[in-house]
């Protein structure tokens, strides 16, 4: 394990400056000039003084370093061509990690880099379809303080990775929708999400230990259909068949059989601030070469309330899952189940606070289980940037109990992503 | 290839949660569904299809349009619309093309005949320049140039024309009707904009500061100046720094009246109020803002009344 503090000074400074970076610039420009303002020493004084003042008001502290200009200015130049005409949306995202752990006894443990690094290309490809690509370079990371035990070191450097290439059918009859290629298998509610898009640093151990730490992808066809129904709300039925040779705890690679996933989602308005959603999903797929099979049955439910009103400042969420995987082998075959919950709540209009709970146990071991305690704060500077926070109790199973605190600092540039509800 | 025959029969077969109407034909009797994205494309669409639409606006006008959730119930409304209005100019960027795509409509997708971008012709303001690069470092959500151009009443126009044009593409045996609807809705316009711009004509260049730079098309016709946003680029929120900045020019330039709209808060506009002793105001930013704002004519009746209040007042 690196314990090179060096290395930890770019999360803190890289944080520091989130906070710090609050642009600030100018009203326009043109119409008032801010030198040609008569601006003398006292008015100088008299400005700060009021600055300190509104900081006070505006965040109930003396804080007024966030004002700080960081931003560069307008260039003036030829009129913006805002990229070719026919390139795709292109955008790039960062993803930071930092994290110090303490280990019962033992002495701390740091540990910081660029986690990730996505390439997405989306467009359409003609009039009945829509192509999307994700290329990422992971810096390939166990976690060290949960499932077995590894030798120190384990870093394997950057790989890069296909995550996802599909094309969409989007003009088909009936609401039925098809993507073939690789993608993230509808399952659950936070399968499909990239890791950078959630709002926790870690991955729940539910995901970790039963679909892989980066969640499930396969290559195949997804079929999906806008289920019509009386009470006219969404409910959306998706099947996969996929070829099923991931890389996964559940699922292996050197299997001869495809892998069928099953996701019913259902979306309910309660009314104009809230919203429900219930879910339920299946994974079928062979664990060996010898086609011994594992079946994983999942149910969801997100509640969301956010006034329509003031929805720039106030939200709350509350998400549970729950998985149960039956896993044959040659000796056995092992019951075994997990869940976590996640609850997030928004203070103002840049921050959030939240926490989850997970517990976990293994698909070739319910005897054994893990749990983990986490709150989690957000900060988002803008759309295009956040930073978070994570402070977490572990309890692995038959290991030390440890306490950690994860940060994570995501970027984006290139193309406006829309984000999913 | 799946047999249509087959296809159909496995659908009716899983269609035991039962059936529902397909989208209403184009030139069948039953009243075309249009969805707009904001309220006032609604109101307008409203004006010109009459009898032969019904209307369903995503937003609502007292959401900020910038950020608005796709849920997912939305994309059902989408799935049976026969057409969709969109404002452009990436002002929907968030939120519209999740619902497209979840919506399974083809029919209403970008280039087909039920789609409508009522940006098209408009005239527009406040369009970047310089290095694409550094867009984002100006504020991140005015790409394309200023998006609030429905508070132009004059554009107003331009945005009816093209969803006559939508609407005729849809009911060619309708197509008279809908031009009598266009032309009425012109005149009522071009009548009421010679009565506003006359009642402002007294406030000409009085300098107001607002929350966010959506009111460039409207300072452009009825002759107010917003001298200073609360936002110090479009979509950062506030700082202290900047409002000291805002002060400042408040007091230089005597500006007694500041703009909010519903949806954002007023916590900083009334700071600036207290220092200042200018007056806050809450304009509405589209139709539907406030409850008694039915109409796109009522958008300006509203704003402006509060308006000549506010500046009376002073
Ligand atoms: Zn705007």
């Amino acid at each position: 394990m690196t314990i090179n503090l060096t290395r930890l000074r770019w999360p803190l400074i890289l944080g520091l400056a989130t906070f710090l970076v609050v642009p600030d610039s100018c009203v326009r420009a043109q119409e008032i000039q801010p030198d040609s303002l008569s601006h003398g020493a006292d008015s100088v004084l008299f400005e700060k003084k009021l600055e300190e003042e509104l900081a006070k008001e505006l965040y109930g502290g003396s804080d007024t370093t966030r004002s700080q200009e960081a931003i560069p200015t307008q260039p003036q130049g030829s009129p913006s061509t805002l990229g070719g005409i026919l390139n795709p949306r292109i955008s790039a995202i960062g993803v930071f990690m930092g994290s110090v752990t303490e280990k019962g006894a033992a002495s701390n443990v740091y540990d910081a880099g660029l986690s990730e690094a996505e390439l997405a290309f989306q467009a359409y490809v003609d009039p009945y379809s829509k192509a999307d690509f994700f290329v990422a370079f992971h810096r390939e990371r166990q976690d060290p303080f949960f499932g077995p035990e590894i030798e120190d070191g384990s870093e394997s450097g950057y790989h890069p990775e296909l995550e996802e290439a599909y094309l969409t059918l989007l003009t088909l009859p009936y609401g039925l929708q098809v993507k073939a290629g690789q993608f993230r298998l509808a399952f659950g509610r936070i399968n499909t999400f990239h890791l950078h898009a959630l709002n926790y640093v870690d991955y729940p151990r539910m995901y970790v230990n039963y679909l892989g730490g980066e969640g499930l992808a396969d290559r195949g066809i997804g079929v999906s259909w806008l289920v019509p129904n009386p009470l006219d709300f969404y409910q959306e039925l998706s099947l996969g068949v996929t070829s099923g040779r991931v890389e996964s705890p559940s699922f292996g690679v050197g299997t001869n059989s495809v892998m069928f996933s099953v996701h019913l989602k259902n979306f309910f308005d309660l009314s104009d601030n809230s919203t429900l959603e219930v879910g339920f999903s299946a994974l079928h797929g062979s664990n060996d070469p010898h086609n011994h099979k594992t079946l994983i049955g999942a149910a969801d439910i997100t509640y969301k309330w956010k006034p329509l009103e003031e929805n720039l400042y106030k939200s709350f969420e509350w998400t549970t899952e729950i998985l149960v995987s039956r896993r044959n082998s040659f000796v056995e075959s092992v019951t075994s189940a997990a869940w976590y919950s996640f609850m997030r709540y928004q203070l103002s209009r840049r921050w959030f606070v939240a926490a989850r709970y997970d517990y976990s146990e293994f698909p070739y071991d319910d005897t054994r289980n893990e749990q983990a305690y986490s709150l989690i704060a957000n900060f988002f500077a803008t759309e295009f940037q956040k930073l978070e926070v994570q402070v977490q109790h572990g309890v692995p199973s038959g290991r030390r109990e440890f306490n950690r605190v994860l940060l994570r600092v995501v970027f984006v540039i290139g193309a406006h992503g829309a984000h999913n509800y | 290839m799946i047999g249509k025959g087959v296809f159909t029969i496995v659908l009716s077969l899983l269609g035991f949660i039962g059936p529902r109407p397909l989208p209403a034909h184009p030139e069948a009797a039953k009243k075309l569904l249009v969805v707009t994205s904001l309220q006032d494309l609604a109101a307008i669409a409203r004006e010109i299809g009459g009898k032969y639409i019904e209307v369903f606006s995503i937003a609502k006008g007292y959401q900020d349009p910038h950020f608005v959730d796709p849920k997912p119930s939305f994309m059902v409304k989408l799935q049976r619309a026969d057409m969709f209005i969109q404002a452009g100019l990436g002002l929907e960027i968030g939120w519209v093309p999740p619902l497209l795509d979840g919506a399974r409509n083809p029919n209403i997708l970008p280039g087909s005949r039920g789609y409508v971008d009522a940006s098209k012709n408009v005239p527009l303001l406040q369009v970047p320049t310089g290095d694409p690069a550094t867009l984002r470092a100006r504020g991140d959500i005015h790409p394309y140039g200023n998006p609030h151009y429905w508070l132009d009443p004059l554009r107003g126009k331009i945005i009816a024309d093209n969803i006559f044009e939508g609407l005729a593409r849809l009911l060619p045996g309708n197509k008279e009707t809908l031009q009598r609807n266009l032309a009425r809705f012109k005149k009522t316009i071009d009548a009421k904009v010679a009565r506003w711009v006359k009642m402002m004509a007294p406030y000409k260049g009085k300098s107001v500061v607002a929350f966010h730079n959506s009111w460039p098309y409207f300072e452009q016709r009825f002759g107010i100046k917003v001298v200073a946003f609360i936002e110090p680029k479009p979509g950062i929120p506030p700082t202290p720094k900047h409002l000291v900045k805002v002060i400042r020019i408040m007091k230089e330039r005597r500006v007694k009246v500041i703009i909010i709209s519903p949806y954002f808060s007023r916590k900083s506009a009334e700071l600036l109020a207290s220092k200042t002793g200018a007056s806050v105001i809450e304009l509405a930013p589209s139709v539907g803002a406030f409850p008694e704002i039915q109409t796109y004519t009522d958008l300006f009746d509203y704003n402006l009344s509060r308006l000549v209040k506010a500046f009376h007042g002073n």
